[in-house]
């Protein structure tokens, strides 16, 4: 008698349970006894089977792997799953049940006059922006690397003078490696084989003055829209590479649907004057850059 | 800063709870949807716990109204005037970009595009010191990803790739940045026209060992971390027929401890925290691997026994998740005398058995391993019916046609002709009373 169990309890073998707790050690596949096949007896079928035409093959039946592609129907239900969980998901700021009682205080790198009311937020802060700090100029980078390759690139006598003869100018993209005679080379690559902005701050010209430099200080600022949190305005110099003047390299190498970038920012918005813009990298020792 | 919480679908109380269920079913529609259209994309959405309590009563939203241009400017200027909520308004512009027609109106804006085209320095940062700074640009690179082949491309030229395989051996130990690169490398993946590309730079940058490494999930952290990086994996698997250098970098052997600790943990009736949402992609992985990797099988047999637990509990909750279970261990006994015989030493024939009787492809995978099981000869077919096989096929003989499509004419057969007397007997008596166009 057929009898349709919907509602199934199902209850789990306690020797199934016993087998996955974590005492079990490994059943290994190939201590487990197998039955030899016995051909010969099957081999005697077939031929029986074969006599008679009107026989359908009795072996339509094969074990058989199965593959799916991602996008098959047969995944659908996970896929859904997946997604739900995606867009369901809350990534919610982990405060603490119990903030850190602390009050106000400053970043004590000189010249840098950030606020912060957590530790948090402090630590960010300082690892964004005064880590990784070049001794010579005082300009900070958001990575190690990076900071490296301005040391080598702006303080080192030796690599001027072996970039005379050989490319030295490091491509930024890690793991790309390429290297180039001019920072000028280095620049086009970046454009043209990493789809890098035409208005990526490059390498700036030396120029002097300090008012050139904070003019060009807040453009650059301006332009790090992306930024997540005020300290990035001040990591606009971090980069090292200040604007290019030349309005040529405006064009965007991008084919999306959009008319070309203009170089010049247009904010008519003002900048909080609590954001400090003079932090760490304090442009007072300009004077010793060489050449 | 932020952490990602796993959104329980708690009730709203009595008055909201059948709205939301509503809407959670309206919201499943427009996925499965998606999916026929091969539009299934998500984004994964960061915003602080203030803001949660605004936006609960609207949470399955797949994309709020389309934004004005003028909104869209207000909106980045908000985010670019920094201040302490500036990551608040930064989430809110993402959220609101998850609207398509917004995303067109923000691409269009002036400063909308200086944002895109920042990617370069999204992928500086994650070179740099903050975590938290490197787990939001990963966050955001993850959710542009799926925008479009030209993004990914773009993405792809500035060296995304060895980005995220330097960040995430950086950073292997923060568990947080690796959800966050294995997220960003699935969506990344996840396309199917950019597979040429992309994935050889994948499997040519040195991500994949972590990947794998990071399918061990940690029980204090949360399954997170493991759950991207299967999907990456599942993704990797599945583009290829030839996953030999998968399988030799560890994937099958992982894939398979995983699932047995995790069939401990399921058996044990842990079944919380979204235990199914890792299970899952392993099991694909794992289903796919035993295709594609010549005959390299797993080697411990435990794996039957987390697969049948799998295959029962989720039977009800997740059917397909039960199904896919039952395809897995068709892979597994397919052709292989040991996985077969440890079925039946282990007992697990019965839980088979009673699969039977379930529709939505159960059956017919259940079926199918049942086959695989015979197919070896009489001994095993004796010791099926001993486990009353042919009293459970009988039973569902009463649907006919159902019984012919889902295989078990075949396997009658190969009881027939394996099988001892009495067996042979009843096989044959079943097809020629059920089946006479197949008898002899």
């Amino acid at each position: 008698m057929l009898t349709y169990s919907y509602n199934l309890n199902i209850m789990l073998q306690p020797e199934l349970i016993e087998l996955l707790g974590s005492a079990t050690p490994k059943i290994l596949a190939e201590k487990i006894p197998v039955t030899e096949n016995r051909d010969s007896e099957w081999q005697g079928l077939q031929q029986k089977v074969r006599g008679n035409e009107n026989a359908v093959s009795p072996f339509g039946f094969r074990p058989q792997r199965l593959r799916f592609a991602v996008e098959d129907e047969y995944f659908e239900d996970g896929d859904i799953h997946r997604h739900m969980y995606l867009q369901d998901v809350v990534t919610a700021t982990a405060h603490d049940e119990h903030p850190p009682t602390i009050s106000e205080f400053r970043c004590h790198i000189a010249g840098c006059r950030q606020l912060f009311d957590t530790l948090e937020g402090y630590e960010h802060h300082y690892n964004s922006l005064h880590r990784n700090v070049c001794s010579n100029c005082k300009r900070s980078f958001p990575s190690n690397r990076l900071l490296e390759m301005h040391i080598l690139e702006w303080h080192d006598s030796l690599f001027q003078v072996m970039a005379e003869k050989q490319c030295m100018y490091e491509c930024l993209v890690e793991g790309c490696g390429l290297k180039f005679k001019t920072s000028k080379e280095r620049k086009d690559h970046l454009i043209r084989t990493h789809s890098y902005p035409a208005d990526f701050r490059f390498d700036k010209e030396k120029k002097s003055g300090r008012m050139r430099e904070k003019k060009t200080q807040q453009q650059k600022d301006a332009n790090m829209e992306f930024s997540e949190t005020a300290t990035i305005h001040q990591e606009s110099e971090s980069m090292d590479f200040s604007l290019t003047p030349e309005p040529e390299s405006v064009k965007a190498v991008e084919t999306e649907p959009m008319h070309t970038a203009n170089l010049k920012p247009r904010y008519s918005y003002k900048v909080p004057s609590s954001i400090c813009f003079g932090q760490g990298s304090v442009r007072g020792f300009r004077g010793r850059r060489k050449k | 800063m932020w952490r990602l919480k796993l959104l329980r679908h708690k009730a709203r109380g009595s008055a909201n709870n059948l709205e939301f269920k509503h809407k959670r079913r309206e919201f499943e529609k427009a996925l499965r949807q998606a999916r026929r259209d091969k539009q299934l994309i998500s984004k994964r959405l960061l915003q602080s716990v203030d803001v949660e309590e605004e936006e609960e009563e609207d949470p399955v939203e797949p994309g709020s109204t389309p934004l004005s241009p003028e909104q869209v400017r207000e909106m980045i200027r908000g985010v670019q005037s920094g201040g302490e909520e500036k990551a608040a308004r930064l989430a809110y512009l993402r959220k609101a970009l998850r609207n398509p027609e917004s995303q067109l109106t923000f691409i269009k804006s002036d400063n909308g595009m200086h944002m895109l085209i920042g990617h370069p320095y999204l992928l500086t940062y994650l070179s740099g010191q903050s975590t938290k700074l490197t787990e939001l640009c990963l966050y955001i690179l993850g959710n542009l990803c799926p925008d479009s082949t030209v993004v990914r491309e773009k993405l792809l030229a500035q060296g995304i790739v060895s980005a995220l395989a330097s960040c995430i051996h950086n950073q292997r130990y923060n568990l947080e940045v690796v959800e966050a690169v294995g997220f960003t490398l699935s969506q990344l993946i996840q396309a199917k026209d950019t597979n040429e590309k992309i994935i050889p730079a994948v499997m040519a940058s040195g991500i994949v060992p972590h990947v794998i490494s990071a399918l061990t999930p940690d029980p204090e952290f949360g399954y997170g971390p493991a759950i991207e990086c299967t999907w990456c994996l599942h993704y990797l698997v599945s583009s290829s027929s030839d996953n030999s250098m998968l399988i030799a970098q560890g994937a099958l052997s992982q894939c398979s401890a995983v699932l047995i600790t995790l069939g401990g943990a399921v058996a044990q009736g842990n079944r919380a925290g979204g235990i199914e949402l890792l299970i899952w992609p392993l099991l694909r992985c794992l289903g796919n691997l035993l295709v594609s990797g010549g005959d390299v099988k797993p080697e411990d047999t435990r794996l039957l026994a987390a697969l049948c637990v799998f295959s029962q509990v989720y039977l009800h909750p997740h059917p397909a998740l039960s199904r896919e279970s039952l395809w897995v261990l068709n892979n597994l006994t397919a052709g292989s005398s040991g996985f077969c015989s440890g079925l039946l030493l282990l007992n697990m024939v019965p839980i088979l058995i009673q699969l039977l009787s379930f529709s939505k492809g159960i059956n017919s995978m259940a079926l199918r391993v049942l086959g695989n099981i015979a197919h070896h000869g009489t001994e095993y077919c004796v010791r099926l019916t001993q486990a009353g096989l042919l009293t459970a096929l009988c039973a569902t003989l009463c649907v006919v046609e159902e019984f012919t499509r889902l295989n078990g004419v075949p396997l009658l057969e190969a009881i027939q002709y394996n099988s001892e007397g009495e067996q042979r007997v009843r096989a044959a008596y079943i097809l020629d009373h059920h089946f006479p166009s197949f008898s002899l």
